[in-house]
């Protein structure tokens, strides 16, 4: 006899679940070696044993607690899910417009890669704000002079921030103009008394 | 002690540890009906249907890692997973199988990545209590619940111990059978084997249990 169905007899003989036939043929081994039928006795007493000395039901400690908690994170799960699901159901109903929706977006796609091909003048980071963006201009900061054959112009990134004012009517600087060794010469006579002054403490 | 004598003291402690409303005749509503509410999102009827199975699973899970933090953090493990599967769950299967096929991944799945993580280390899971010497300045010691009076006892600590020594899917089938009752088809489902395989388990399990069990004392 294989030792699978010799297994298959001793397990069924110790929890008696043997039939007719089965019962023949565990006799039939048990004729063969005597001491197996007492092997197979103690074997069903440790079975027994453990039947008994096992608790199959045991409450988990602070079962109140242990409830509470698991609700908590169903109700958590239940709340992640509402959203996805709605989500989900709502994109399945659009699921007939994908191929339209899918061309269109081809066809974008298409004509967005021609226009970046293109050289551009706000690629450069540089907005004409006189042409272009009016919106923006209102942002931008005033530049106010005392002569009016000053002009500033205020160069701006695409987000409005400044990056530059440029102002153009002012007098050449003289070459022979040492700034680390600035006097108070007469191009800078017209200037407050205070402000010179404390320019001049500044450089000594 | 005598062993008959111990069976009568268990009989009249057994009691100690029963998880509420899991007898059939206490059960008012049947679990078919409490999983066809859960499944229209009735959280209510999952919980009676938690409090129902909710002493097994723990039971199953403590038995099989020995560890009441992790078997307690598993069983809600268990039932979250429960909870999530629950739509898919066909009313032909029978729902104490599902349930305890859900506790055996959850199960196994603890024991690969505690496996994992300790590799190399020394785990105190796989430390057999009786080896350690009873005066033993190391010797682990604590004050046990009145719920584990019974493990307690000279024949159920033997027992309890024996079953430490076998590996999870020996520990497993014999829980599964002796303990819990399952049929050997069902024992198959659960363990996701052949009924061959649970045979051979079932056999070279309680052989081991009746070697560890008769070499610690001649009684058995």
């Amino acid at each position: 006899m294989k030792k699978e169905k010799c297994e298959e007899l001793y397990v069924k003989w110790v929890d008696e679940l043997l039939s007719p036939e089965e019962e023949a043929q565990l006799a039939t081994l048990v004729e063969e070696t005597p001491e197996l039928e007492g092997e197979l006795s103690r074997i069903r007493e440790v079975a027994e044993a453990v039947r008994e000395g096992v608790a199959d039901s045991v409450e988990p400690p602070y079962g109140d607690f242990f409830n509470s908690q698991l609700m908590r994170k169903v109700d958590l799960e239940i709340a992640s899910k509402t959203p996805a699901k709605r989500a989900e159901r709502w994109w399945q109903s659009l699921r007939w417009a994908w191929a339209p929706a899918g061309a269109l977006a081809l066809v974008l796609a298409f004509f967005a890669g021609q226009r970046i091909g293109k050289p551009d003048a706000s690629a450069a980071g540089v907005v004409d704000l006189g042409k272009s963006a009016p919106a923006a201009i209102a942002e931008l900061p005033s530049v106010y002079f005392t002569s009016d054959r000053l002009n500033a112009d205020v160069i701006s990134d695409a987000d409005g921030k400044v990056a530059a004012i440029v102002v153009s009517g002012l007098d050449d600087l003289k070459d022979d103009l040492d700034l680390s060794t600035a006097s108070l010469g007469s191009d800078l006579k017209g200037l407050p008394v205070s402000y010179l002054r404390s320019k001049a403490r500044k450089f000594q | 002690m005598n062993f008959s004598r111990w069976i009568t003291s268990k009989q009249l402690m057994a009691p100690a540890g029963a998880s509420p409303g899991a007898e059939a005749g206490e059960q008012e509503v049947p679990d078919r009906k409490l999983i066809e509410s859960c499944k229209n999102g009735d959280t209510q009827a999952f919980e009676v249907l938690v409090t129902r199975h909710r002493g097994k699973v723990y039971a199953m899970i403590q038995n099989m890692i020995k560890n009441e933090a992790d078997a307690w953090d598993l069983s809600q493990e268990v039932f979250l997973k429960v909870w999530k599967a629950l739509p898919k769950f066909e009313a032909r299967a029978k729902f104490s199988t599902w349930l305890y096929r859900i506790t055996h991944n959850v199960v196994y799945d603890w024991l690969r990545k505690r496996k994992i993580e300790s590799d190399g280390e020394l785990e105190d899971g796989l430390l057999n209590p009786a080896d350690i010497a009873a005066g033993a300045r190391t010797a682990p010691s604590a004050v046990d619940r009145p719920d584990k009076a019974l493990e307690n006892s000279e024949l159920g600590d033997r027992i309890n111990a024996a079953l430490a020594t076998l590996n999870a899917e020996h520990r497993e089938t014999i829980l599964l059978r002796e303990v819990q009752g399952f049929d050997y088809k069902e024992i198959a489902k659960v363990m996701d084997c052949s009924l061959g395989t649970v045979m051979s388990r079932l056999y070279y399990a309680r052989k081991k249990l009746q070697t560890l069990l008769s070499d610690e004392k001649g009684e058995m």
